[in-house]
């Protein structure tokens, strides 16, 4: 059997893992040979031939969605470029009064170019990713007007990662829009930021401004690179296969069943699937960063440590880093900016004051990020819930704020004090696993049901070897991911306090470097969820 | 400049204007401070200050958000 047979015998999720065997020994290596192999010159292509295999190999013929969305942004990217210069060539010969009136005219029709760009692509992506959500809903409320049709409900094809490349490609136009970047004259170096392999499954959410140079100028593989790459890669492999994967069985047995179950029962499945999620994308990141790394790209961070968050609106800037920045760049500061809500703000801080004035137009921006957030995650309500929960936390966060600080000024108590700031770290967890227990639900009411069961039936009872078993996990289990779960605490706390752990390892001499290597590779051989008894686990994020 | 750190030190005493570079990168001014400061900005300086020109670099340093606020004032 060739390479390419081998490839293609693997299923799709066989490529969509990084950590499986198929992209680990074949498809990563292969790329690096290569890469290592050609001139510099060729590199860059080494690059895009294995992202648009890759792409091929994981979501077939539907390749074609992610080859027009790149035609697409090019040629939108050369109209407003023309424009641009046009306007540029005018104002020059305009006289100094008539030149504001003149611009206006050019930013108006670059904004129309700009608007149409954005329905295009985003409205490709309503249309393959919630039609099928839109219809139902409209089938429910023909039923509930006893209306005698029925639509049918779309089946669409979507091709992976279509969440993520669709917000590059806005990025892309909307940066270009606005002068930040200049349009790519280069199709194939445009190719290879939209699609280069490691992210392209879940992220993360790059700038052209951040990677694509760096993608088309692709150096030779570095010893550096390569050891702190590797060593990224193996620690995300750890939290992924360690961790997340051994817990999938219990969390995927309390989800589908959960009336079997008390309260207490289902919160552990929560707080559970909370950390598998945490280990299964951040682990999968690991990889992603490390690939990218010994290529010699850096790409943006998409977790700082988020659960030594003091709050949910600290949470999210640690979470999913890009996706957040990405709302805060071309929705939350858009939204308040407009002329409407820059005088919302003015008169609003007027009224009630520089804390709770621009919570007004903040509050309506906030509202619009969260819902998208909800609704970019998934094509269900209890996607919308959970970003629409996270917005009034975060709202009421902000209203709670100023009356704490005057209750602690008045009893006496210091905020910043080590106990209050560790309850305050709990508080936010407890949040996030509750958001999480919706994320996780099959629909908004059987997250309700869920959450009231949890509340009203707060029991472990029956939490014994043979629930474990029906849970198909056991102490074993649990020892494995406690003593992993330390390993990745430690790390992260010295990376918290400023420490860069693969640096101290660096320092050490050939025999302990190698030594953790082989410590780390072994004990992922030795107590990764795998082979029998294990169902592979596709990345949680792709299929967002 | 002076104008500059009064409207700051009203929307968010008790911190070292002339000195601190880090304002948004130390999450000093947070995102609802910065949507009071536009606004206050935009009447203050009569200019109309972009979604797009939010960005760290702008906004790190009453240095920094000077030079923008004169950039965009020369802008026509």
């Amino acid at each position: 059997m060739d390479l390419s047979s081998i490839l293609l015998a693997g299923s799709a999720s066989a490529m969509t893992s990084f950590f499986s065997l198929t992209f680990l020994f074949l498809f990563l290596p292969a790329c690096l040979i290569l890469y290592a192999a050609v001139p510099k010159a060729a590199k860059k292509y080494i690059l895009l031939a294995a992202s648009l295999i890759f792409f091929w190999l994981v979501s077939g013929f539907l390749i074609i969605y992610l080859l027009l969305t790149v035609l697409s942004v090019f040629l939108f990217g050369k109209w407003l470029d023309k424009i641009q210069k046009q306007m540029k060539a005018e104002l020059s010969k305009t006289e100094k009064e008539k030149r504001k009136e003149l611009k206006q005219q050019y930013v108006s029709r670059q904004r129309k170019v700009l608007l149409l760009a954005v329905l295009l692509h985003i409205g490709l992506l309503l249309v393959l990713k919630y039609s099928g959500f839109f219809t139902q809903n409209l089938n429910s409320l023909l039923w509930l007007l006893n209306a005698p049709i029925e639509l049918e409900i779309p089946r669409l094809f979507m091709p992976i990662g279509i969440s993520f490349f669709t917000l590059q490609a806005v990025s892309y136009i909307t940066d270009v829009y606005h002068g930040l970047i200049k349009a790519d004259t280069n199709i194939l170096r445009l190719t290879l930021f939209m699609s280069f392999f490691p992210q392209i499954v879940e992220g993360p959410i790059c700038r052209y401004s951040q990677t694509a140079d760096q993608l088309w100028n692709a150096e030779q593989i570095k010893y550096k690179n390569l050891t702190y790459g590797l060593q990224r890669i193996l620690f995300g492999m750890m939290k992924k296969i360690v961790i997340a994967d051994r817990l999938d069985p219990m969390v995927k047995a309390i989800f589908d069943t959960p009336n079997s179950y008390h309260g207490g029962i289902i919160f552990l499945g929560a707080v559970c699937y909370t950390i598998q999620l945490y280990m299964d994308f951040s682990g999968s990141m690991d990889a992603v960063m490390g690939i990218a790394e010994i290529f010699g790209i850096k790409m943006p961070e998409n977790f700082q440590r988020p659960f030594f968050s003091i709050s949910i609106s600290e949470f999210w800037k640690r979470w999913h880093i890009t996706l957040g920045t990405w709302f805060k760049d071309y929705i939350f500061y858009p939204v308040t900016s407009t002329k409407k809500m820059k005088n919302v703000t003015s008169n609003a801080r007027k009224k009630l004051g520089n804390h709770y004035g621009p919570l007004v137009a903040g509050g309506v921006a906030l509202f619009c990020v969260w819902f998208c957030n909800g609704l970019w995650h998934g094509s269900d309500w209890n996607y919308i819930f959970f970003g629409l929960y996270h917005f009034v936390m975060i709202l009421t966060g902000n209203m709670v704020t100023p009356l704490a600080s005057k209750f602690f000024k008045k009893v006496g108590l210091d905020p910043n004090c080590s106990s209050y700031k560790v309850f305050r770290i709990i508080r936010t967890a407890l949040f996030v696993v509750i958001g999480e227990l919706f994320f996780r639900s099959p629909g908004m009411v059987r997250g309700f049901e869920l959450f009231g069961r949890m509340v009203s039936d707060f029991s472990f009872m029956g939490l014994n070897d043979i629930l474990l078993k029906k849970l198909s996990i056991d102490i074993q289990d649990f020892i494995i991911i406690a003593v992993t779960l330390a390993f990745v605490f430690i790390v992260s706390l010295l990376n918290e306090k400023g420490v860069c752990v693969r640096d101290q390892i660096a320092k050490r001499n050939i025999v302990i470097r190698w030594a953790v290597f082989y410590a780390l590779i072994m004990f992922i051989i030795i107590f990764g969820a795998y082979g029998f008894g294990y169902i592979p686990v596709d990345p949680m994020y792709a299929n967002f | 400049m002076d104008r500059l750190i009064e409207i700051l030190e009203d929307i968010k005493p008790d911190v070292d204007y002339a000195n601190c570079e880090t304002l948004i990168d130390s999450h000093i001014l947070e995102s609802l401070d910065i949507i009071s400061l536009i606004a206050e900005l935009e009447d203050e300086y009569d200019i109309t200050i972009p979604a797009i020109e939010i960005i760290p670099d702008n906004f790190n340093s009453a240095e920094r958000m000077m030079k923008m606020i004169e950039r965009l004032q020369e802008e026509y």
